[in-house]
């Protein structure tokens, strides 16, 4: 049986959750024992991982960057995470103090600690929400509160649908987006990618995330580009994290170990 | 302390900047050094400055006089202010300092090697000691997230299960509590304790013609009436539970009474609420109520006793024309229930053989001759005894099992008229009553010819009794009916005569030949020579003289003695019958006349 709509879901802090893992990659305290655990498993069979979410981190912040630069003062962060170090908020807001950014997570957690980071800042905001049903974030409240969709706004999905598999139609929700966005708005997606990745590692890491309530879909990056369907990536187009717009020449060094790809694209030519 | 360095000037407080060549090296190594050990939100022209900041800061340390553990330690600290915040961050960060930092920057004097040792303690305990307050707070900040999370989930769980308990309790369109509700809170006020003599009520409320507003102007303007009477309602008499029990229909339970009249009040408020005009999508709607009002001691009472007997009262308001309450009265209820059991005993009775007929003679005035008799039925009912026709027929009629009884009591009767023909050639005409309905019955006619070929009784030994009011409300058909019957040589008569219109110039079109007049009439002949007596006398003598215009013979009914049986023969009337000629007895009684 589905959960009925009025029945919330349960808090359950014995099962690790991709959010805090992702924080402890980055170097953060923000986790438990079960998500230590799992993060550590996950290195044993990828030792990179921390890298790689390093990379992304990264990539996030470049493109973030880009899109201020780009005059983009919106933001709606969709698996936005715990709030750990570098969130889109503080990269956008130190850049144009006026840049408005709602962030989405599925994880209560997540929502909760977020809230707690961005009490005061009434430029920035949290919902709970869920990737898989954008209908739902694009008619919340709190979002028009902050967003005018008649004006650009970035759509950020950042690591994120790498979670979402293909029986829940990603190509549909990214439609569902294009489709409320003003010309002249951006989508940012990145997500894991096992092109030139062992089998056995890809196994590995898929044996791990089976814990967490998100089992893991790797995209190679032919699949993954039809996600911008309807955009037109800027440059350089969909690679490598570390490729993408490095802020410096080595930075672009050795992209394939980030196990990451990703891209920027904007709507409406 | 004196030392010698490059880049040193002795007399000057203050350092020059070191060789940016120099400084440039160790920067670079210092961050590729620490690069990957954590994230560190910085682009790498940031990250460079940053160091670079630090590496000068080291550097007025190692020179200080006197030497202090300060700034050492804050370089620590801000490297994970920094985000370069992780075991392996420090451990470069030493290992580059240690190596690089003296020979990039060209520093040399006595007694630094000493310097550089304390300043790296200096510099790991300041980061040590950043990195576990950061780490015990993001643990702290994170466990608080949870515990939010989980209250927020908690509450949410909590919220949800009342608007679930509100959703089955309540009624969608009006929320008003509903049926559910009512019944909780009624069998709580009946079980809760308290003195003996505690009372409660209940009003049952139904909109008067709610059917026809929603056939006529819809179910949208039906439901927006129906929500208009509920919030009226809640806003008269919110201090008693008032829910919906579905449809149009309302109740309100009024707690602790102390007689009658206070929910007699509460009814009133209600239909006084009810019955004002409201506006509803454009219409000007006004509708009434009926209210069904049951007020007893709570002790000896149950919820489906007072449901049911509110229900019935309920229905005893429409009866007696809507717009009003009704309040429940045993007795009449246990009336009704009586006769409802009686009239559901009915069509088994009539199978079980239960009903007989009884015979009453009619006598002539002129000779003292038995002319006929009257069929006259009865129930012999196993628990209640003997019941006489005005126990019962009305029931019949009700019900409409009078055509089946009817047809049943015609067929005896004509059966028994046979069996007296057969011992006598002067045997009585059997009279047999027809109900309205039998009248009616497009089947009547053939009825009763098949009822006399089978019997073998001739049609004029048959007399059908027939009540004015039945003939008056009869259509053609029944009329043609009634001539065909007369045409075959039955007889008919009027029953009853005087107790309705008495229209005798619309008898004259009818195939009618003869009057039974009431027994109310006759007993004024009573009372020897009184006032009264006489006009009723004239009244009768003058019925009687019309009559016989119109060619009809004339009975008189319920006759009990002999001035009266003396009066009425002197003023022409034919025929009579009552006590004073013989009961309704069986039909043997009959026969032995004849013997
Ligand atoms: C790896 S983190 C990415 C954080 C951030 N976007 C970044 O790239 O730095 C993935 C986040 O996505 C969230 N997530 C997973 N599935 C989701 C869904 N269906 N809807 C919304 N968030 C989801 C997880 O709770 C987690 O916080």
């Amino acid at each position: 049986m589905q959960r009925p709509d009025w029945a919330p879901e349960s808090i359950d802090i014995e099962r690790p959750s991709v959010a805090r893992m992702y924080d402890y990659y980055l170097g953060g305290s923000h986790n438990f024992a079960v998500d230590r655990a799992a993060a550590q498993a996950m290195i044993a069979a990828v030792p990179e991982a921390p890298l790689m979410a390093q990379a992304n981190r990264a990539f996030l912040r470049r493109a973030v960057q880009f899109l201020i630069d780009a005059g983009v003062r919106q933001f709606l962060d969709i698996g936005s995470g715990i709030p750990t170090v570098g969130n889109v908020h503080e990269i956008a807001q130190r850049a144009a103090p006026d840049a408005r950014v709602v962030y989405v997570d599925v994880d209560p957690v997540a929502v909760a600690h977020s809230r707690e980071i961005l009490a005061g800042n009434d430029r920035a905001t949290v919902l709970h929400g869920d990737l898989r049903n954008p209908e739902r974030i694009l008619e919340h409240p709190e979002v028009h509160k902050l967003l005018d969709f008649t004006r650009p706004v970035a759509v950020m999905i950042v690591a994120v649908l790498h979670f979402v598999p293909d029986s829940d139609d990603p190509a549909g929700i990214i439609a569902t987006f294009r489709e409320t966005l003003a010309p002249g708005s951006y989508l940012t997606l990145s997500q894991a990618s096992d092109d030139g990745r062992r089998a056995d590692e890809r196994a590995e890491a898929e044996h791990v995330y089976q814990r967490t309530d998100n089992p893991l879909r790797v995209r190679s990056r032919a699949e993954f580009v039809r996600l911008f369907d309807g955009f037109t990536l800027v440059e350089p187009g969909l690679v490598w994290v570390p490729q993408w717009r490095p802020d410096s020449p080595e930075g672009a060094e050795d992209g394939e170990a980030s196990g990451f790809i990703g891209g920027v694209g904007r709507l409406g030519g | 302390m004196e030392w010698v360095g490059s880049v040193v000037d002795q007399d000057q407080p203050t350092a020059p900047t070191p060789a940016p060549s120099g400084l440039t090296a160790f920067v670079d190594a210092w961050a590729k050094a620490v690069s990957g050990t954590s994230y560190v939100p910085m682009t790498p022209a940031q990250l460079q400055e940053f160091l670079a900041g630090l590496t000068v800061r080291l550097v007025e340390a190692l020179r200080s006089e006197p030497f202090g553990l300060r700034t050492g330690q804050q370089v620590g600290a801000e490297l994970v202010g920094a985000h370069i915040a992780s075991a392996e961050g420090l451990g470069r960060t030493l290992e580059v300092i240690d190596l690089r930092l003296l020979r990039d920057l060209d520093l040399a004097g006595a007694g630094l090697h000493d310097r550089m040792a304390r300043l790296l303690g200096a510099v790991a305990a300041g980061y040590a000691r950043a990195l576990r307050d950061r780490t015990l707070d993001e643990q702290e900040t994170i466990r608080r997230a949870a515990m939010v999370a989980r209250e927020q989930a908690e509450q949410a769980l909590r919220e949800s299960e009342a608007r679930f308990r509100h959703q089955a309790t309540h009624d969608p369109l009006t929320d008003l509590p509903n049926r559910t509700l009512f019944t909780e809170r009624l069998g709580a006020a009946l079980d809760r304790s308290g003195p003996q003599s505690r009372r409660l009520g209940v009003c049952f409320v139904d909109l008067d013609g709610f059917k026809m507003i929603n056939d006529t102007l819809g179910h949208q303007v039906g439901d927006l009436l129906l929500v208009s009477v509920a919030d009226r309602l809640r806003r008269t008499i919110g201090d008693h539970l008032v829910a919906r029990l579905g449809g149009d229909e309302f109740v309100i339970l009024v707690e602790e009474t102390t007689c009658t009249d206070d929910v007699l009040k509460v009814a009133d408020a209600a239909l006084a609420a009810i019955g004002a005009t409201e506006v509803v999508d454009g219409h000007e709607l006004t509708v009434s109520a009926s209210i069904g009002i049951v007020e007893r001691p709570v002790r000896g009472t149950t919820a489906s006793e007072l449901m049911r007997a509110a229900d019935i009262t309920l229905h005893w308001a429409k009866a007696a024309g809507k717009g009003r309450w009704a309040l429940f009265d045993p007795e009449r209820n246990e009336r009704e229930l009586a006769r409802y059991a009686l009239s559901a005993a009915m069509p088994g009775a009539l199978d079980r053989a239960e009903f007989y007929v009884d015979y009453q003679p009619l006598v002539s005035l002129e000779t003292g001759g038995l002319l006929g008799v009257e069929a006259l039925v009865r129930w012999d009912h196993p628990q209640l005894g003997r019941l006489r026709p005005d126990q019962f027929i009305t029931l019949a009629e009700e019900t409409g099992l009078i055509v089946r009884l009817g047809g049943w009591v015609l067929a005896e009767a004509c059966r028994q008229a046979r069996r007296w023909l057969d011992l006598s050639p002067r045997a009585p005409y059997v009279s047999v009553n027809l109900a309205v309905r039998q009248v009616q019955d497009p089947g009547l006619v053939d009825e009763v010819i098949e009822v006399l070929d089978r019997t073998g009784l001739p049609p004029e030994q048959l007399q059908l009794e027939i009540t004015e009011s039945a003939l008056m409300s009869a259509a053609d058909r029944p009329v043609q009916a009634l001539r065909r019957l007369a045409d075959v040589g039955i007889r008919i008569a009027i029953d009853d005569f005087g107790t309705g219109y008495s229209n005798l110039a619309y008898l004259r079109s009818l195939p009618v030949r003869g009057l039974k007049v009431a027994g109310s009439f006759v007993a004024g002949l009573r009372a020897a020579d009184g006032p009264a007596s006489h006009t009723d006398e004239r009244i009768l003598a003058a019925l009687v003289t019309l009559a016989h215009t119109l060619d009809l013979t004339v009975t008189a009914e319920g006759v009990e003695t002999a001035g009266q049986a003396e009066r009425l023969r002197s003023i022409g009337c034919e025929a009579a019958q009552g006590w004073h000629f013989g009961r309704p007895g069986p039909s043997a009684r009959i026969a032995a006349l004849l013997a």
